[in-house]
């Protein structure tokens, strides 16, 4: 498969279904693990960071980790197809924006990605549709489990999983799930939540990962210890805050539909007819909108769309999605003009 | 409508507040708006953490300034300044100055989780040994002491002749 034929589809996770589906768009597991016997790659010469992707790109391809498993090498591509492969949540920014051999193997469904030559010499994610981190831990641990019969792992009985850097080490499990949180964000209960998952040790970040700025009311919660606890305590700890926060998103909308049904009402119709009718849409604009037409889809006041679709709208209008689309690169008012005519398209045809 | 916060524009954003079963309502123009609902905060990155903590605990950096790893070359200090390991081998070189750092980053500094699928039979045991003290120490906690003196004879008839290195 090449990154072309990925352009009209999106990932399995996308789907909007699993536990919690109105809020929880998804949920990820990535695992950071180095192989023995090479140095991490800020100490790595070339001729060792090739050694490495050679030795785990064989080792992924002749595992049965997946079905019609896709490598691509990073070094080959252009800018704009690793935008797209950001924006799928294929590949993180800190690996596109790399230099050197590295590479990315993911399955067919989009489910499963084994990032070569990251931060560390390997990075492993699950993402699924919906709250569902025991399900996503079995698969994970099942791909490590069948890696570490071919590789032999950096791993101390003290520290855990040996990563480049010590915020991984122990299990190298980062957990993130991704929740839409517009009525806590619009009556500023958000911070609430902020206070409430650090005190867990979690944190929240925006779309991208580290460092990303929150935009269309997505947020992203992960662990940020790795080490001192088990995976399944990890996860048990994340596990048990996300229905506190999605049951407190549920009752910031009824709030809102019981204090200012018009004006919340008036606000979600409007940005569906945006959607429908602008003829330019930024990609900070777009997010807004989706973002309150998603929240009127839950509310039962927009029946005509399916949450797949609008899900998929978040990361089919993002800019290297747009060009990849087009096959050429543009520059933001032709992007503008381009995502505006994609969604009144996609939102025609249903 | 004038904005409630500058009195000069229109407002044209109107925000509510539920507090408790108390709602407010602010009507803004657009400028102040942004202002208000642009005060969250972003969330510290890992190395964002690591870089403040490191700077914490300068104290060890003195020891460990003088630290080099003999496997991939990497100072203590040029370890401090990137953030970033040479090779799995620092953990044991650095270990008296990454230790304080992962202690307060962690809050532990023992791993008790996964053990490769591939690690020797000693290695399984000790991990298994470490993860039962730790149960054996929440069954105190609890005052459980049926399920403590069960887990601390699991324990006798684990340790055998390992050395729990602790």
């Amino acid at each position: 498969m090449e990154i072309k034929d990925l352009s009209d589809k999106t990932g399995e996770w996308l789907r909007g279904t699993g536990k919690e589906s109105d809020i929880v768009i998804s949920s990820r597991i990535r695992l950071a693990r180095n192989v023995t016997g090479f140095p991490f790659l800020l100490r790595a010469s070339l001729r060792q960071r090739k050694e490495v992707e050679a030795l785990l790109k064989e080792a992924i391809i002749n595992s049965d980790i997946t079905k019609e498993l896709s490598y691509i090498n990073l070094n080959t591509v252009t800018t704009i197809d690793k935008l797209f492969l950001v924006e799928r949540h294929l590949i993180s920014k800190e690996h596109a924006d790399g230099d050197g051999e590295r590479g990315v193997a993911f399955g067919k469904t989009e489910t499963i990605s084994l990032m070569i030559n990251e931060e560390d010499h390997l990075r492993i994610q699950v993402i699924r549709a919906g709250l569902e981190l025991k399900n996503t831990w079995t698969v994970i641990d099942e791909i490590d489990n069948c890696l570490s019969q071919k590789l032999s792992f950096a791993y101390s009985s003290k520290f855990g999983y040996l990563t480049a850097c010590p915020t991984n080490v122990g299990t190298g499990m980062r957990a993130s799930v991704m929740l839409h949180l517009p009525a806590l964000g619009m009556t500023k209960h958000i911070d609430k939540v902020f206070n409430a998952v650090g005190k867990l040790g979690l944190v929240v970040r925006g779309l991208y990962g580290e460092g990303t700025k929150v935009s269309g009311d997505l947020y992203q919660i992960s662990n940020q210890f790795t080490l001192g606890k088990t995976e399944s305590e990890i996860l048990a700890i994340i596990e048990s805050v996300i229905p506190r926060i999605t049951s407190y998103e549920r009752m910031a909308r009824k709030a809102l539909v019981l204090e200012s049904k018009e004006q919340l009402e008036d606000r979600i119709w409007r940005s569906y007819g945006m959607l429908k009718a602008a003829r330019m849409i930024t990609s900070e604009e777009i997010l807004q909108l989706l973002s309150q037409v998603r929240m009127g889809v839950n509310l039962g006041l927009i029946n005509d769309i399916e949450m797949k679709t609008l899900n998929e709208l978040f990361i089919l209008t993002l800019p290297g999605h747009l060009q990849k689309l087009q096959g050429c690169e543009l520059d933001s008012t032709q992007r503008n003009i381009i995502r505006a005519s994609f969604v009144r398209k996609r939102l025609e045809d249903l | 409508m004038k904005c409630d916060s500058c009195g000069k524009k229109i407002a044209t954003v109107h925000l509510t507040e539920i507090v408790g079963t108390e709602k407010k309502e602010k009507h803004l123009c657009e400028e102040c708006a942004h202002n208000v609902t642009n005060h969250f905060p972003k969330a510290p990155s890992p190395s964002d953490i690591l870089t403040s903590i490191i700077n914490q605990v300068s104290p060890e950096i003195e020891e460990m300034s003088k630290t080099t790893c003999p496997v991939c070359g990497i100072s203590y200090l040029e370890f401090r300044s990137q953030g970033r390991l040479g090779c799995p081998m620092d953990y044991d070189v650095f270990q008296k100055g990454l230790l304080p750092l992962i202690e307060r980053m962690h809050g532990s500094s023992q791993h008790v989780g996964k053990v490769p699928a591939n690690a020797s039979e000693e290695v399984i045991k000790k991990n298994e040994l470490i993860q039962l003290r730790k149960e054996l120490n929440k069954a105190v906690e609890k005052e459980d002491y049926e399920m403590a003196a069960e887990i601390r004879d699991k324990i006798y008839a684990f340790s055998g002749n390992i050395d729990n290195g602790d």
